[in-house]
């Protein structure tokens, strides 16, 4: 059996690598939390790239536009299909924002339109409970970005299963930090990265 | 001393008496039953039913002889049956092909039909169902053929020749519980089975005291369940229930370190070797189960059976265990096979576990075979023994020539009768 390992979408236009400490932050956190047997770092993946599929979890973030070229978008066809989840944060945190704008139209095109998640939904139950929905992030409550507190995930299932997951809270700020400075937070607010994992790893 | 004249009546009553004993013995003999003539009949499969009616209501026919030129029926065969009972003796010729289908379905939800046919030589069989036609095959040497949707009987024809059979129809399925960590081998496996038809359970240990489960998932056993799949080492602490479930009839497919738990190691066919690691792909290419990385199976029981092989070690083998079947996988990571098995690998991964699952999965009806003429040659050579050539004489109906003597010995009286007394002057 091999370990789990994070892995981070590299696509060809933005920055894909706008939260270089997101990976470690969530490997330490599945590692804190749970027995899943997770690789001590994390790998980028290009998305045109055969070896996406060797990653059924990829994270994708950015700031600036984002626009597929051909070989990603059939590429992530295929990922979904076969069984990947691509989770997708707003790193603007802004519905105005460029990246949320064509990101969302890219995925749209890609995977069909996202839809708004129940707070029902089994991802907020997979491991830690989140009754109302997906936590808050500091961005949020601080007016920052498009000054709105987002009380959904959005996302596009198949066969009952998420194959794309659409953030607009944006996580990618919020996890963004060191590993070891996690002890100087009265609460741990990367908890709800275990619910996406434990989600990916068990539907 | 009686005169010339005298003798002359004498013999005209001689005449006139045998006359009348002709006459009586003409008419005694059309007041006796018929005495039955013993004939030989021949006839042929196709019009044998036609022709059977008579051979039946006449008691002449001693002998049939039957040239096969099509497929007697079951009905035609049970004819002939009733025929050589009743002291007829029947003979067949010819030469049918040795035809041979058979039916069935795997255990699993959603089971294609798959066709075994042999016999026909070098000549082509058509396969034919209620719906029209379904496959062609050569298949002197037997062909296997899966059809995923059957309608009614299935035939397997050449010319005028047939074999015909009737699928099973499909068994409810059980859930199958999955037992393994949280990781994409055990997500997979559930995925491929769920998209197969199955009703999956599963228990997956997340953290220490924390599984992501199903609700009631216990008690195990076969009422709720049909096959556990044990991927790992986390189904120890329901090894004893599982022992018990396979002992009850139910199935077990483990897998990597769930061979190395102590009372499934018991059960198990095989131990689970190091791992050796798969093909180093390149960047386009497929996965198949020959690159998969694999822990070599090493036989563990006598009853053991292996039945795939890589060219990294043994990978798949079987027991039967109580009333249950255990099978020990050998593949390591079968997932890959899925994500990086190219257009077809999802398909192939799905149908290669549904397919593992059904295997050890209990039968749940009395019977699986296929009824209908799956052998239509073996089943003549049962009724009416070896072929044997037919009779060389066809015999006639024999002609009864004492009519004909009668009458002429009653005209010659009749005549000498008149003739004497014509000459003594007489009326």
């Amino acid at each position: 059996m091999s370990d789990f390992v994070f892995a981070t979408a590299q696509y060809e236009s933005g920055d894909w690598d706008s939260a270089p400490l997101v990976p470690a932050n969530i490997i330490d956190t599945i590692a804190r939390y749970t027995s899943i047997d997770v690789a001590p770092s994390g790998v980028i993946v290009p998305l045109s790239s055969p070896a996406l599929f060797r990653y059924p979890l990829v994270y994708l973030t950015g700031h600036l536009p984002v626009r597929f070229a051909p070989s990603e978008r059939t590429n992530l066809q295929r990922y979904a299909e076969r069984g990947g989840l691509l989770f997708v944060d707003d790193h603007n945190h802004d519905i105005d924002g460029v990246f949320h704008k064509t990101a969302t139209e890219e995925l749209s095109r890609t995977f069909g339109i996202p839809k708004p998640l129940a707070k029902t939904h089994p991802l907020y139950t997979s491991f830690f409970h989140f009754d109302d929905g997906p936590p808050t992030t500091s961005h949020e409550l601080n007016g920052w970005g498009d000054n709105l507190v987002h009380t959904t995930l959005s996302g596009v299932e198949r066969s009952g299963r998420l194959v794309l997951l659409y953030s607009s809270k944006d996580y990618s700020s919020e996890w963004n930090y060191h590993p070891e400075n996690k002890r100087f937070l009265s609460v741990d607010n990367t908890k709800f990265a275990v619910n996406i994992v434990v989600y990916a790893l068990t539907r | 001393m009686p005169s010339p004249a005298e003798r002359r009546r004498i013999g005209e009553w001689v005449l006139r008496a045998a006359l009348l004993v002709v006459l009586g013995v003409a008419l005694w003999r059309s007041l006796e039953p018929e005495v039955a003539s013993r004939t030989s009949r021949t006839t042929s499969t196709s019009a044998m039913m036609r022709d059977l009616a008579s051979f039946a209501a006449s008691a002449r026919v001693s002998s049939v002889n039957l040239a096969v030129d099509a497929t007697p029926t079951r009905a035609e065969r049970d004819a002939l049956i009733a025929l050589r009972r009743n002291g007829v003796a029947v003979r067949w010729s010819g030469s049918p092909p040795p035809l041979a289908l058979e039916l069935t379905r795997a255990r699993e939800p959603e089971a294609r039909a798959r066709l075994h046919v042999t016999g026909g030589g070098a000549q082509t069989i058509a396969l034919v169902d209620s719906a029209g036609l379904l496959d062609t095959v050569r298949a002197g040497s037997g062909a296997t053929i899966d059809a995923a949707s059957i309608v009614g009987d299935v035939r397997a024809q050449q010319g005028p020749f047939a074999a015909s059979a009737h699928a099973p129809d499909q068994e409810a399925r059980r859930a199958v519980l999955v037992l393994g960590r949280a990781d994409w081998e055990t997500k997979f496996v559930m995925r491929a089975l769920n998209e197969a038809g199955w009703m999956v359970r599963a228990r997956i240990p997340a953290a220490p005291n924390v599984d992501v489960r199903d609700a009631g998932i216990l008690p195990l056993d076969t009422a709720r369940y049909d096959v556990v799949v044990a991927l790992d080492s986390s189904a120890a602490d329901m090894a004893s229930a599982i022992v018990r479930f396979v002992a009850e009839g139910g199935g077990l497919v483990a897998a990597g370190d769930a061979l190395e738990i102590g009372q499934l190691g018991r059960l198990a066919p095989a131990r689970a070797g190091e791992r050796r690691p798969g093909r180093i792909l390149l960047a386009d290419d497929s996965v198949t189960p020959r690159d998969l990385p694999v822990r070599p199976l090493t036989l563990a029981r006598s009853d053991a059976v292996t039945l795939q092989r890589e060219q990294q070690g043994v990978t798949l083998v079987a027991r039967r265990a109580g009333l249950g079947r255990v099978l020990a996988i050998g593949y390591d990571e079968s997932w890959r096979w899925r994500m990086l098995g190219g257009v077809s690998g999802p398909a192939a991964h799905r149908e290669w576990w549904s397919s593992e699952v059904g295997a050890v999965a209990p039968a749940r009806e009395a019977s699986m075979l296929s009824t209908g003429d799956a052998a239509p040659l073996a089943a003549l050579m049962a009724a009416l023994g070896q072929p044997s050539p037919a009779e060389v004489t066809r015999s006639q109906p024999t002609r009864d020539s004492l009519p004909i003597v009668l009458l002429i010995i009653a005209s010659a009286c009749l005549l000498a009768e008149i003739a004497s007394r014509r000459f003594r002057g007489a009326p």
